[in-house]
């Protein structure tokens, strides 16, 4: 039997259009959240893990009530307990304060793994999983691409190409995209999801130390050059070759 | 381009959670395995198995069923799923519908207690597929004429007649069929083992490529005596069936509209002439509006008829309504992408070309567009125009 807490970002959905008003990305203007897709990762191998050996699966997200929703697609997967980080007045965390509030759910949890994504897809930070693991004093085995449920064991990168590796519980885990086909939700999964509690949890996380001072979108692209007709072929890979530097 | 389905009204913010949930599940698998596939699976004229596979174990056949492991799910919900289901390919929503509406809620509502425990497990799970046998060779529109006999011949009954335009019938395990004991229209199940049934597939169809349709061949088809249907006798038994199906399809054309709307919009936007996205010039502007405003009425019309349904206030008129208008606005939508897509609309790259001759054998099946118009003149008037006698 095992004890895992999953960690579960809600970021834009990668598609979403994102717009910055003020300085600041405008949430309220995002109309589609999704599960960080490393994270998914990482739940599928708790998922599989909890198969084999037993045991259950707590599923933690900080966030605003919208978070929930991350938290209701992880139940009809299959998790069995929910909890949402948050307290009013809390935004925004820094790094290090969404570790402390994060490592204290973990704990509350009784979880001995940790599983989580490497990175989450919006802020790209890819602090989370060894923050939580420094707070919570285990081992953080990170950018894990493959994992054998049975050991468990863990493939990560390494300097030569790729290593296995085990680790005694309690341990935190960050998840790339493995070579896993992701499970699909069903309706059964969705009525349990339906009847699922979701436990709010807050607290002190102390002072930032960080202040982003402003958000700023990526610089537009130049416009493309187009060329028409055969004659243009030595141009075009002129300049591919010569100003692009792609041949 | 990333598909955002049209909701102009929020029709969203009036769904629940679960239906939500639901919606986005299905949604996700056209996404992923039917829109990359379908078009080779048209090519090929079949209906992949592994899509069979897929919704039962998502758990979506007989959506509204409930009771021996069906989902029990809303009405809303059921059409969400036909919508998402058909926004891929009619033929996916078709086989949902007959499967579900068709062939397990007969079962559901008529059978006896051990018709549904031996065949609605099975069936929601995907593992067993029905389908319906009640058009015939010479008769539509008018079932009640049919031809197909069953006889009591003691300790079984005998079958003979045909039937034609069966959907899933080549790959179904079990039929439920329609044929008249004694001048009664009863209900039967046959298998697909029974002696003297057969079901041929159909080929040569411009339209549903990718759905299995069938004839059904009775010849001295014997069946044990425990395959009728006990709790229904006349035309209630295959018209409750339809109604179910007619909702169904009332909520697909929406995903099929949907499908091309979005295609039509995005190439607008991208299809340069004069210098200019076709999209910023008033003749195509004013179809993307025609198409916006009858997706929304049509989406309306479906959200409220289903609410209906999950109340049980509803009358067979309004199911007749809300197929017949939201068929007709699909396929209207769809030659007008095609319009939108100039010659491009007619690649199978774009959806729009399958869309439009899917839709032109939905507004056919399940009762034509022209029977639903009679169904609803005989509400306003109190005559019925069906046939010549008053």
């Amino acid at each position: 039997m095992v004890e895992i807490a999953v960690l579960l970002k809600q970021v834009p959905d990668t598609t979403a259009r994102i717009t910055v008003s003020g300085d600041k990305v405008d949430e309220d203007a995002i109309t589609s959240w999704v599960t960080s897709p490393y994270d998914e990762y990482a739940l599928e191998a708790a998922l599989q893990h909890k198969e084999v050996a037993g045991g259950s699966i707590t599923a933690i997200t900080l966030g605003p009530a919208r978070a929930d929703k991350v938290l209701k697609d992880a139940a009809a997967l299959g998790v069995e307990q929910l909890v949402r980080v948050w307290q009013d007045g809390w935004e925004p965390l820094d790094s290090i304060q969404v570790q402390a509030a994060l490592a204290v759910a973990v704990q509350a949890s009784g979880a001995e793994y940790v599983y989580c994504g490497k990175q989450a897809a919006d802020t790209n930070q890819g602090s989370t999983g060894p923050g939580v693991a420094e707070i919570i004093g285990a081992p953080c085995i990170v950018e894990i691409t493959d994992f054998d449920v049975s050991g468990p064991t863990f493939t990560r990168s390494s300097a030569t190409g790729s290593e296995k590796v085990t680790v005694a519980a309690p341990a935190v885990l960050t998840f790339s995209k493995t070579t896993t086909e992701l499970r699909r939700p069903n309706v059964r999964g969705i009525m349990m999801a339906k009847r699922a509690q979701i436990e709010l949890v807050g607290g002190e996380v102390g002072t930032t130390n960080v202040s982003v001072v402003r958000h700023a979108s990526p610089a537009q692209k130049p416009p493309g050059k187009t060329f028409e007709g055969a004659d243009s072929v030595p141009e075009v890979v002129g300049l591919l070759r010569d100003e692009a530097k792609v041949i | 381009m990333t598909y955002e389905a049209l909701d102009f009204y929020d029709i969203e913010s009036q769904l629940t959670e679960e239906e939500v949930m639901v919606r986005d599940m299905v949604r996700d698998w056209v996404e992923d395995e039917v829109i990359p596939n379908i078009e080779q699976a048209c090519r090929d004229g079949v209906f992949p198995d592994e899509w069979r596979v897929a919704l039962g174990e998502m758990g979506v056949l007989g959506a509204p069923l409930s009771g021996y492991e069906c989902p029990g799910l809303s009405y809303v919900a059921y059409g969400l799923i036909c919508q998402e289901l058909e926004r891929g390919d009619s033929g996916v929503r078709s086989f949902a519908s007959v499967q579900g509406s068709l062939a397990m809620y007969p079962i559901w509502d008529f059978g006896s207690e051990e018709q549904k425990q031996k065949y609605l497990p099975g069936m929601t799970r995907g593992e067993l597929v029905g389908c319906f046998g009640l058009t015939e060779p010479d008769y539509g529109s008018n079932p009640g004429d049919m031809i197909t006999r069953a006889e009591d011949k003691g300790d079984h009954y005998l079958l003979n007649g045909a039937k034609m335009w069966i959907t899933n019938g080549t790959i179904a395990d079990l039929a439920i069929v329609w044929a008249k004991l004694d001048g009664v229209i009863r209900g039967f199940i046959v298998e697909k083992d029974d002696p003297g049934y057969s079901a041929p597939e159909m080929t040569g169809k411009h339209s549903l490529k990718a759905s299995v349709t069938s004839e059904l061949v009775f010849q001295d088809c014997k069946i044990p005596k425990d395959r009728i249907l006990p709790g229904v006798e006349g035309l209630k038994g295959p018209f409750s069936c339809l109604n179910n199906a007619r909702f169904g399809i009332s909520w697909g054309a929406i995903g099929a509209a949907q499908a091309c709307f979005h295609s039509a919009k995005e190439y607008a936007l991208s299809r340069i002439q004069f210098d200019h996205p076709i999209a910023s010039y008033q003749l195509v502007q004013n179809k993307l509006a025609w198409m916006l405003r009858e997706i929304t009425k049509g989406q309306l019309l479906a959200l409220d008829l289903a609410r209906k349904k999950d109340d049980g206030t509803w009358i067979a008129e309004q199911i007749s309504l809300a197929k017949m208008n939201n068929v007709d606005m699909a396929l209207e939508i769809a030659r007008m992408a095609r319009d939108i897509h100039g010659a491009n609309g007619i690649l199978d790259e774009y959806c729009i070309m399958r869309h439009m001759a899917n839709l032109e054998s939905v507004k056919t099946y399940e009762g034509t567009h022209d029977i639903h118009n009679l169904i609803l003149g005989r509400h306003i008037t109190g005559i019925q125009a069906f046939t010549r006698e008053s």
